[in-house]
């Protein structure tokens, strides 16, 4: 629990070298996102041959939003940028993208897209989520684990429950909710 | 007078049906089971349920999500105590006294104390939603688009200030974001079609279902498996049914807090976690056991738990009178209520008051859902706190494609809520509030529509915006939020009112 709770907190904190980074890259992503949607805003067609108002143009708002999004960029990239030296903090950055978490989360986001982009659509629907639930527990239970399950045990469970749920949300949501599944 | 008690009396009634009290049951257990599993919040609640509940008629669908809701805010309270992990971000204030609690082998009275607030909260919060809703919508019919413009910017700058007090600028930027996916597709005054880039099916602009089902959803469950610790189960033996006398003590404590998480409700877009930390913050400032708080003080559970519960009622104020969502949850409900054909708004209260008050009395008849189960069904509950995340996340998913798929059965609507989850999990991870975003995507509509009217209105003079009462009242607290979350204005400003202030001393 202690573990768990310094582990989060170490994450969480606004302050520290990576966080700041973070931040810095993000407000001249934004900066930049800001000033591309404005410009879309401005060649946006005016409509002049429908005769509309000219305070009504389409881009009239998503233009100064974009602007608005730029500024608060370039506010955000300012602010990190006079936090820190430039120059220091990249590496704890970069750490952030090779640890035990960070594998996690790509191992998990790889199995979802897998499972919405392509196993939907080329299996059947519950076939295509039992196959995701089968790999997705033993995955977690067994490879990207701090103290790994059996792996015989948990190939057995993953597999009841795989069946169990492709069965139930297959049947609860095509019979008992009349709703069409991908 | 008397018609808004035959109307509230109607509004109970009306769900005194055996469909509607099944409906209520399994719908105000289900949202506690989801509260209490950590990784699935209220929010995500409602927005899975949407899909369910299309097929039902509006009543009962309302019923059913308002039902989820509230006992996902009250089920957020128990792995609070028991692993000191909120189950949803609205209890995050309940852990701080309650797992202390929980570890002194209190769990069963922590647990009856936080079922007794949450109701009690929920009952203030009640009071006055029935009390303030008619009267707002009433003055709301005054509003025109130079109102609603500024309302709409009201919303999500507030919702950015206070959902980021750390760094409001990633408050604004979330909202912002929010207003620019609402931007996507065809606008509806000139009919032109705006950033879909040639894609066909962004031509009706971005479903907020699956945008929500994405960033409630999906990025939640990346943020649950992110995690390489799984927290330990405390729970005790005790009594959980407190005392009268336990519950009535802290009734000053319970009325303050019920208001606090009420007016919390009503600030569109700050959601139940603000009001359990308002609550809970001006609870310790009043109390005479300061020291105590913070390991395991009943005072401080009480407050959390009645701020969190209050913020329910309170967020059905804007959304059902301006249809300006009171919480993120209350966004999910606003779409729903659209799609069962339910207009909220200034008209609600001309159109169909019925509904402001068949909303009383479902909130009032899932209060007392919430008080059975909760001093009930302990031992099940703590069942459901030691289901392993790595077997429920990846059923979770499941639900969140098939949720997002349903309503208008296509993989598009799937692949924006991958998209939001991924972009969302992203966001999450460097701090940004997510309730500005969607409050963003919500009102969006609002603001483009109203200015451009407004401005056609006055033949593109801006100085009605400005001008006007109501309005002149929102730009310029619009305005001083904004100034106020620049920190050199902001330590100006304090600053001045220190140095005026005769006994200074006591002013932090």
């Amino acid at each position: 629990m202690s573990e768990h709770a310094s582990d989060t907190t170490e994450q969480d904190n606004l302050d520290t070298p990576a966080a700041i980074k973070a931040d810095l890259l993000a407000g001249m992503f934004f900066l930049v996102l800001g000033l591309v949607i404005a410009y879309l805003s401005w060649d946006m067609p005016r409509l002049e041959t429908r005769r509309i108002h000219p305070a009504t143009i389409p881009g009239l708002v998503p233009g100064l939003l974009g602007g608005a999004l730029a500024l608060c960029g370039f506010l955000l990239a300012l602010s990190s940028a006079r936090a820190a030296p430039l120059a220091s903090g990249w590496k704890t950055f970069g750490h952030r993208f090779v640890g035990a978490e960070a594998k996690r989360v790509l191992a998990l986001a790889g199995m979802v897209l897998v499972y919405s982009l392509g196993l939907i659509g080329w299996l059947p629907f519950w076939l295509a989520t039992g196959l995701f639930v089968f790999v997705a527990i033993v995955a977690f239970e067994v490879w990207l684990n701090d103290a790994p399950a059996p792996l015989a045990r948990s190939l057995i469970w993953a597999a009841v429950q795989a069946v169990i749920v492709a069965g139930a949300v297959t049947f609860v949501f095509e019979r008992g909710f009349l709703v069409r599944l991908p | 007078m008397f018609d808004g008690l035959i109307l509230l009396s109607n509004g109970v009634a009306h769900f005194l049906t055996l469909e509607s009290l099944f409906n209520l049951a399994w719908a105000t257990l289900l949202g506690i089971v989801i509260g209490a599993l950590p990784g699935l919040t209220a929010t995500m609640g409602v927005a899975l349920l949407v899909t369910l509940t299309y097929k039902m008629a509006p009543d009962q669908a309302i019923l059913t999500l308002m039902s989820v809701y509230i006992g996902a805010i009250y089920g957020g309270s128990r792995p609070a105590i028991l692993l000191a992990i909120p189950g949803t971000p609205a209890s995050a204030a309940t852990a701080l006294d309650g797992y202390p609690l929980a570890q002194q082998g209190k769990a069963g009275l922590a647990m009856g104390i936080a079922t007794t607030s949450s109701a009690l909260g929920t009952l203030v919060g009640i009071f006055f939603l029935a009390l303030v809703a008619p009267l707002l919508a009433e003055f709301a019919l005054r509003f025109g688009s130079y109102e609603f413009f500024w309302l709409a910017l009201f919303g999500v700058v507030i919702s950015g200030r206070l959902t980021a007090v750390d760094n409001p600028i990633k408050g604004y930027i979330a909202g912002i974001l929010g207003l620019l996916v609402a931007m996507v597709g065809m606008e509806s005054l000139h009919a032109h079609q705006r950033f879909t880039f040639g894609l066909r099916q962004l031509g009706a602009g971005i479903d907020i279902i699956p945008a929500m089902v994405g960033a409630f959803g999906l990025a939640e469950i990346l943020t649950v498996m992110k995690r390489r610790f799984a927290p330990k189960i405390v729970s005790s033996t005790d009594r959980v049914i407190p005392r009268i006398g336990e519950v009535a003590k802290h009734w000053v404590t319970t009325i303050r807090s019920g208001l606090i998480g009420t007016i919390a409700g009503i600030i569109p877009g700050v959601g139940e976690d603000i009001g359990a930390w308002a609550s809970y913050a001006a609870a310790r400032r009043a109390s005479k056991e300061k020291e105590k708080y913070g390991k395991g003080s009943i005072e401080g559970l009480v407050a959390a738990e009645t701020g969190n519960s209050a913020v329910v009622p309170g967020a059905m104020i804007p959304t059902l009178t301006l249809a300006l969502p009171g919480s993120a949850a209350a966004a999910v409900l606003i779409a729903a209520m659209f799609i069962h054909g339910i207009r909220p708004g200034p008209m609600i209260m001309t159109e169909t008051p019925e509904v402001l008050y068949q909303i009383v009395g479902i909130l009032l008849l899932s209060t007392i859902a919430i008080m059975i189960y909760g001093l009930s069904l302990t031992r099940i509950l703590v069942k459901v706190l030691v289901v392993p995340r790595e077997k429920l996340m990846p059923v979770v998913y499941v639900l969140c494609v098939v949720g997002s798929f349903a309503i208008t059965q296509r993989m598009f609507d799937v692949y924006v809520m991958i998209a939001f989850g991924i972009i969302g999990f992203i966001l999450r991870e460097m701090k940004y509030p997510m309730a500005p975003l969607v409050l963003g995507i919500i009102l969006g509509e609002l603001l483009d529509v109203n200015l451009r009217r407004g401005l056609l209105l006055t033949d593109g003079d801006v100085t009605p915006f400005f001008t006007r009462p109501i309005s002149a009242v929102l730009w310029i607290v619009i305005l001083m939020t904004v100034l106020m979350s620049i920190p050199r204005i902001n330590g100006f400003v304090t600053g001045l009112f220190r140095s005026s202030s005769p006994d200074n001393g006591k002013a932090g």
